[in-house]
């Protein structure tokens, strides 16, 4: 194979945003609790998957690319045990992903970049959560306003997906 | 007072699976007793909405300029996506439809940059034919790929008309005037019969017998005598769009490729300066009158474009009757006509004896039918060899009536050409 299609092979993987996906998603996996060590192996196998979907079939199978990628993600933050450091890690991975969704091949070079304005609200919003996980006293009370506010959030959300019209400004 | 926004935001269906991922997690923390995956969900919940916020908030302004290069069966797309400037163009994807009648990849490559995007397609045209390339459809879409929204777009279809070259210097045929006053519109034209008018640079297509050579050996470069003639006269183009034997399929194509030779017969004859009209002749004549000028080659091309086939079969006599009625007798008339039946054939006797000197010219449905055919080897020869036959009897008959010319090959009309520029041997 002649270095310059090796060369734009090896790019198509847009390599940066899968190496952070992969090393979020392999580590939180060996943080879990997946007996024998199969954590990491299942990430891997998850994430490569993905990818190999995404640059070596149609558009068609590419367009279920990110599915393999989210089931291992949802797998491994469900087994992983309660910790700071374990939150942070899947709060990451979740950020990680939508990243690695903005690189896509089929679109132009840069999407990752370009994405960085819609990543850092979660990023924000992930960021508040997990320092009041840090700092805040644990107890009963704390526990149901953040019930209480979990619960409006996923309200809001449906809420506004419901009605796409919302995001419109309306013009003169 | 303010209107709604004419194209909304829609969601992609990855948003969907996003939020359906985002709340079994959260689901799976609760009953898990486990805050973990609701810091995977926390993310996946909040991009939807993030990217519906951080996109513009109603349809972008968008500009796309196409054009169409290439000769002969080559159709080259090339265009240009340019949104506003708030809007960054990587984030535009452009979808081009492949207009019917042409082959060749169906997906154009793109060169982005952070404000335009250049695309270019290239297609071919297997037969002469006039199409239109849509222009393109344009979708903002958030880099995430999470919403998207159609924009305002500003273009228009280009038209691509590929003929037979040949057509291109039909135009110095002399034709019969047909005017009272001939001659009120000089036009410049080529040949060895006018008043001279002046010598200019040479063209690639000029013939030998026109280039001036003294002058070009004074000159070290190649020049070329220009003539100017009166107006030369008018003609009459009808397209007989009545159903025959061969059927929708054949009839639609072999129609697809007379339209194309009357563009470029048209074309031609206008470029000179000749009046030209047009007559398409299904159940009923649809007629363009007798003009010349640049409205009249696109009332033509219209006409011509919109043209589509009967289903009904009408009398010829109809069309010799509301041709008298339209154009003036002795115009010289280029019937187009596939010759595939009796019916097919009485055009021109018709209209011979309502005053019109008419050449037919047949494209032959043969090589189409060739193609198309399930049989081989000997059977398939055999079978080929009595369609000839047939065909040349068929065209035989017509010649009886008025010159026809049999069109095998669509991308050459050297035949037809050479036929209507000899008038001496036309007249033998």
């Amino acid at each position: 194979m002649a270095p310059a299609v090796r060369s734009e092979r090896f790019w198509s993987l847009r390599p940066v945003s899968l190496a952070f996906l992969f090393v979020t998603v392999t580590y939180l996996g060996y943080l879990s609790g997946f007996p024998d060590g199969f954590g990491p192996l299942v990430a891997a196998g998850g994430v490569i998957a993905a990818a190999g979907m995404r640059v070596g079939f149609s558009r068609r199978v590419a367009a279920y690319a990110p599915v393999p990628a989210l089931v291992v993600l949802g797998l491994e933050a469900v087994q992983t045990p309660v910790g700071i450091g374990t939150e942070l890690l899947a709060g990451l991975g979740g950020l990680a992903f939508l990243v690695w969704l903005a690189d896509d091949p089929a679109r132009p070079l840069g999407g990752a970049a370009r994405s960085l304005p819609t990543v850092a609200v979660p990023a924000l919003a992930l960021g508040i959560a997990w320092s009041s996980a840090l700092f805040l006293p644990g107890g009963v009370l704390p526990l149901g306003v953040a019930g209480a506010l979990l619960a409006l959030t996923i309200a809001v959300i449906a809420f506004l997906v419901a009605r796409p019209a919302i995001f419109d400004r309306e013009e003169g | 007072m303010s209107a709604r926004p004419s194209r909304p935001l829609r969601w992609r269906p990855l948003s969907p699976l996003l939020l359906g991922a985002g709340a079994v997690l959260v689901l799976a923390s609760v009953l898990g007793r486990n805050p973990t995956p609701l810091f995977v969900a926390l993310p996946l919940l909040l991009a939807p909405v993030a990217a519906a916020f951080v996109g513009p908030r109603s349809s972008p302004s968008v500009r796309a300029d196409l054009s169409v290069e290439g000769a002969a069966a080559e159709v080259n797309v090339r265009g240009v996506v340019a949104p506003e400037p708030e809007v960054d163009a990587r984030d535009l994807v452009v979808e081009l439809d492949r207009p019917p009648s042409l082959v060749g990849d169906p997906h154009p490559s793109f060169d982005y940059a952070k404000n335009e995007i250049r695309f270019r397609a290239n297609w071919t045209a297997p037969e002469p034919t006039i199409t239109e390339v849509d222009p393109p459809r344009v979708l903002w879409r958030d880099a995430v790929g999470l919403v998207e929204r159609e924009t305002e777009l500003s273009s228009s279809p280009v038209m691509v008309a590929r003929y037979p070259p040949e057509l291109l210097r039909i135009g110095a045929v002399r034709l019969e005037h047909t005017t009272l006053l001939p001659g009120e519109t000089p036009s410049r034209r080529v040949g060895e019969s006018g008043e001279f008018h002046g010598i200019r640079l040479a063209r690639p297509e000029d013939p030998p017998r026109q280039i001036n050579w003294y002058a070009s050996a004074r000159a070290g470069q190649r020049l070329a005598n220009e003539y100017e003639l009166e107006k030369t006269g008018d003609i009459l183009l009808i397209l007989d769009a009545r159903p025959t034997p061969l059927g929708g399929s054949l009839d639609a194509r072999l129609f697809a490729i007379v339209r194309a030779a009357a563009v470029g017969l048209a074309d031609s004859f206008l470029r000179v300066k000749s009046r030209v009209g047009l007559g398409v002749f299904g159940e009923f004549l649809d007629v363009v009158p007798l003009a010349t000028g640049r409205a009249q080659r696109i009332r033509i091309d219209t006409a011509l474009r919109q043209a589509h086939l009967s289903t009904v079969t009408a009398p010829a006599e109809r069309c010799a009757v509301a041709v008298r009625h339209h154009f003036p007798p002795g115009l010289t008339t280029v019937v187009f006509s596939s010759l595939s039946d009796d019916a097919s054939d009485d055009l021109s006797p018709y209209l011979r004896r309502r005053g019109f000197p008419v050449v037919v010219l047949s494209p032959s449905p043969l090589p189409m039918i060739a193609a198309a055919s399930p049989l081989r080897g000997a059977d398939e020869e055999l079978a080929a060899r009595i369609a000839r036959l047939v065909r040349r009897d068929r065209i035989a008959r017509a010649w009886k009536d008025s010159p026809t010319i049999d069109w095998d090959d669509y991308w050459s009309l050297g035949r037809f050409v050479d036929f209507v520029r000899r008038p001496l041997v036309r007249r033998a």
